[in-house]
């Protein structure tokens, strides 16, 4: 019986969740379109999320391209196929593990960064503050963060595939004696816009929701240093969730526009 | 303020940076479907697609020239696929070359090829139709195997039935063979048909494996078949499963042949039966009678000389030269 | 109950005064917890008003109602004239202009320099700059009447919790604001800061001829700045006077406040 209570409960707290979550990017929406535009500040967020997080996947980029590549060599040499190695890890990556890859560490940087520096804000009452110095602190914090992740997002996943691919025409060119003219060559070959388009647009929906959960999270934080470190942590934890979700739903879309 | 300055900076790199990137990559995906520049349509008419695709690639003499853009169903055997082609490359394709769909390697995505004509013939332009040439489709080739190794089992089938009957010894061939020297004209038929049928079945069973591994790599065998390097290797292997098959088909036949006229009881085995080898067989048995005869001789005289029945013969001895003594006193 | 009443408002001065802060009936409880149960209030023109509680008793609440931050229950609260119910956003944004708020943990934004702290509320009330003044002769006039001008360039994390909470204080005036409110000002402060920041609201409140309420439970703070205190128990303004008055009273509930 107390199961079925607890289980209730928590199907109730998280369709509320769920709900809350929706009203605040149905807020965003609103707020988004209206003046006056924050522009400084979306600047500033800009930097801040998409120069900061960088290095970052730069460096993850690479050693998923490196891994990649190696992994593969083995089976591939087995099945002869060695030479489908850039056609084999250009889809892979462009379509999906760079976009993921990308997603999920901005999850693990912005959204906790966000979460956080929100959380505590509201916390020490600066969000109050900002309120009642005439600032709308939704529009200057939550909705110049949102748009920040959603348009350095794709930017990001752009570095992250380059250097991914760069790591992994390096295996090939140290291992496999291929040059890098020829590997890039056979991987712009393999691709196709039906490979970049549907990855780019998916991107923006990652850097859209990682910016969500992390305002969500941080802006309704409940009180005390705890609430802080609660915002961070659930806001990674459910932005790399809806990270998946959105590409589930990512790649279901995309199949129905390119299948036709 | 100066601190603002360097960050919007540094994030004006950043973004011209990505998006010049995403570009560029763009560019380099369109420029490989000829998205860009000037390109002109041709067509071209097939039995089959063979999984063609939009976007794949055109070659002409091993170059990619353009991409295919439109794939159209005509009727229910013609497949029209359009095609557009680098302009710059117009010059270099006569009105008699000829289009085959392919595929780039082992496991590539289908393109097409087109070879250049031997004539000396204007040059292509918008919007013509190449001929075009479908390859034997390994499908049809493997259907066909197919059929032919169904055919084998049945014969074996009816083989194994023919000899089973043999062996219980029913029928006519059964009861022959219980006569001797005739039985083993007949037994060397029937060894010699076995051999035969253990052949076909090993042919049959060869046959299965590779109708088997021909069609677990269904793909790779047909992709093999259209591919130019291995495509020699393969055609070989293929022309040498068809005349295996053939072969198979044309001892089915005359097994099948045989069989027919053996349970029908008419024919060359029959007549043999009736005429030639009986008769022989009679000769055979009537020289086997003298010969008997013979030997009975011989043997009469070998007891003579049998330690055991010595005695007998020496007592019939004495008892005559006695009645010859008795004779001789009588006679003085 | 009424001990609003046994406790005659001696002030008479004040009766002829304008009234810039009225609240009446204010309700408001979260959940099971009631936390205001029908509290009484007027601030007059030119007034130090002490409202005293123990911790909970809901002051923050209360003066978080008075400037928009949070609906109550029910109730009426009429600031310099205008109904915080009835107001859209924009008006509301123009009225919260002449309220300055000092919140408690001082709320200065960490992500911004001492500079851009206290131009933040200039930002979106230009007109109160007027003509001849600059927002930079504005921060360093604000910043001037707390003795921090040194530190204009510093980071909040850089500065002492006494300096904070003059730069906090520096920013409440900065819009020169007709009604100061003051949530806890020496919380978490020494004793000898706590007496700088007293006499720094003295000398502000001298100068800018402003309105003040603050909130306390710091009974020397109350005893130096408050012309009029207001006792807060039980979500009700249990006891009105001065703060001789007060200290001298017999009622057990208001001895347990100046008990040391």
């Amino acid at each position: 019986m107390a199961q079925t209570v607890q289980a209730t409960k928590n199907i109730k707290q998280f369709l509320g969740e769920t709900g809350e979550l929706s009203y605040f990017a149905g807020r965003f929406f609103k707020e988004f379109l209206k003046p006056p535009f924050e522009l400084k500040e979306l600047l500033r967020q800009c930097y801040q999320l998409g120069n900061r997080s960088l290095v970052l996947v730069l460096f993850t980029g690479f050693i998923i391209g490196l891994v990649l590549t190696l992994q593969s060599r083995p089976t591939l040499i087995q099945f002869g196929a060695v030479s489908m190695m850039p056609n084999m890890v250009g889809i892979s990556i462009v379509r999906e593990i760079g976009p993921v890859i990308t997603a999920l560490i901005c999850a693990g940087r912005i959204a906790s960064g966000i979460g956080a520096e929100l959380g505590s804000m509201r916390v020490t009452e600066q969000i109050d503050a900002m309120e009642v110095s005439g600032t709308n602190p939704f529009k200057y914090l939550v909705v110049t963060r949102i748009l920040a992740a959603t348009l350095m997002l794709p930017i990001l996943v752009v570095f992250g595939d380059l250097v991914a691919l760069y790591g992994s025409a390096l295996v090939e060119n140290l291992k496999g004696n291929v040059s890098f003219q020829l590997y890039f060559n056979t991987v712009f070959d393999a691709l196709s816009y039906g490979d970049l388009v549907p990855a780019t647009i998916k991107s923006f929906f990652f850097g859209f929701v990682i910016g969500l959960v992390g305002c969500f999270k941080g802006y309704y934080s409940k009180k005390g240093t705890a609430g802080v470190g609660i915002a961070a942590n659930t806001a990674v934890v459910v932005a790399s969730l809806l990270v998946f979700l959105v590409d589930f739903i990512a790649v279901f879309v995309s199949d129905i526009f390119y299948e036709l | 303020m100066a601190k603002t300055t360097l960050e919007n900076l540094k994030l004006g790199i950043f973004v011209i940076l990505g998006t010049v990137l995403l570009l560029v990559a763009a560019y380099l995906i369109g420029n490989r479907q000829n998205m860009f520049g000037e390109t002109i349509p041709i067509s071209a008419v097939f039995k089959n697609a063979n999984g063609l695709q939009n976007g794949n690639n055109v070659r002409f003499s091993g170059i990619n020239v353009g991409t295919v853009n439109k794939i159209e169903m005509v009727n229910d055997t013609t497949i029209r696929v359009h095609m557009i082609i680098a302009e710059k490359m117009q010059q270099h394709i006569k009105k008699d070359a000829v289009a085959m769909i392919g595929s780039d390697g082992l496991v590539g995505s289908m393109l097409i090829n087109i070879v250049p004509g031997k004539g000396n013939v204007t040059t292509i332009g918008p919007g013509d139709e190449l001929r075009s040439l479908s390859k034997v489709a390994t499908q049809d080739m493997l259907s066909t195997l197919n059929v032919t190794n169904e055919n084998a089992a049945l014969l074996t089938e009816d083989l194994l039935k023919v000899s089973r009957s043999l062996t219980t010894g029913n029928g006519t061939l059964g009861l022959l063979l219980n006569d001797t020297e005739m039985a083993d004209n007949l037994r060397q038929t029937l060894i010699n048909l076995k051999n035969t049928s253990e052949q076909a079945n090993a042919a049959i069973l060869e046959l299965n494996e590779i109708v088997r591994k021909v069609n677990f790599e269904e793909s790779t065998a047909g992709i093999l078949l259209n591919d130019s390097v291995s495509a020699l290797k393969m055609r070989n292997i293929i022309t040498h499963l068809e005349t295996s098959s053939i072969a198979i088909e044309s001892t089915a036949k005359n097994l099948n042949a045989v069989v027919a006229e053996i349970q029908q009881g008419d024919g060359a085995i029959n007549t043999l039966i009736t005429d030639t080898v009986l008769a022989s067989q009679l000769k055979n048995t009537m020289r086997n009678v003298d010969q008997g005869v013979e030997r009975f001789n011989e043997n009469m005289e070998a007891l003579k000389h049998n330690f055991l029945t010595r005695g007998y013969f020496k007592k019939q001895e004495k008892e005559r030269e006695k009645e010859e003594r008795k004779a001789q006193k009588e006679r003085q | 109950m009424e001990p609003t009443e046994n406790i005659a408002v001696q002030t008479a001065s004040v009766d002829q005064k304008k009234v810039v802060i009225d609240i009446r009936g204010l309700r408001k409880s979260f959940g099971e917890n009631h936390v205001l149960n029908g509290f009484n209030m007027r601030l007059y023109e030119g007034e130090n008003l002490v409202v005293m509680g123990k911790s909970g008793s809901g002051k923050s609440v209360m003066i978080k109602c008075l400037v928009g931050l949070m609906q109550p229950d029910s109730g009426y609260i009429e600031v310099l004239g205008k109904e915080i119910k009835t107001l859209d956003r924009e008006t509301l944004d123009v009225l919260r202009s002449d309220i300055g708020f000092l919140f408690q943990g001082s709320a200065l934004y960490d992500s911004m320099t001492v500079r851009e702290n206290l131009e933040f509320p200039l930002r979106r009330h230009k007109e109160k700059i007027g003509q001849t003044g600059s927002t930079e002769s504005r921060v360093l006039e604000a910043l001037e009447n707390v003795g921090l001008a040194h530190t204009v360039d510093l980071m909040p994390e850089e500065l002492s919790g006494g300096m904070k909470r003059r730069i906090a204080l520096a920013r409440t005036i900065i819009l020169k604001p007709k009604i100061i409110l003051y949530d806890e000002p020496t919380s978490g402060l020494d004793p000898i800061t706590s007496k700088e920041i007293i006499e720094l609201m003295r000398s502000i409140q001298k100068k800018y001829r402003t309105s003040a309420l603050i909130i306390t439970h710091d009974v020397d703070c109350a005893r130096v700045v408050s012309e009029r205190m207001i006792l807060l128990v039980d979500g009700t303004n249990y006891a009105e006077g001065t703060y001789l008055q007060l200290s001298s009273s017999e009622d057990p509930k208001v001895e347990a406040f100046f008990k040391k």
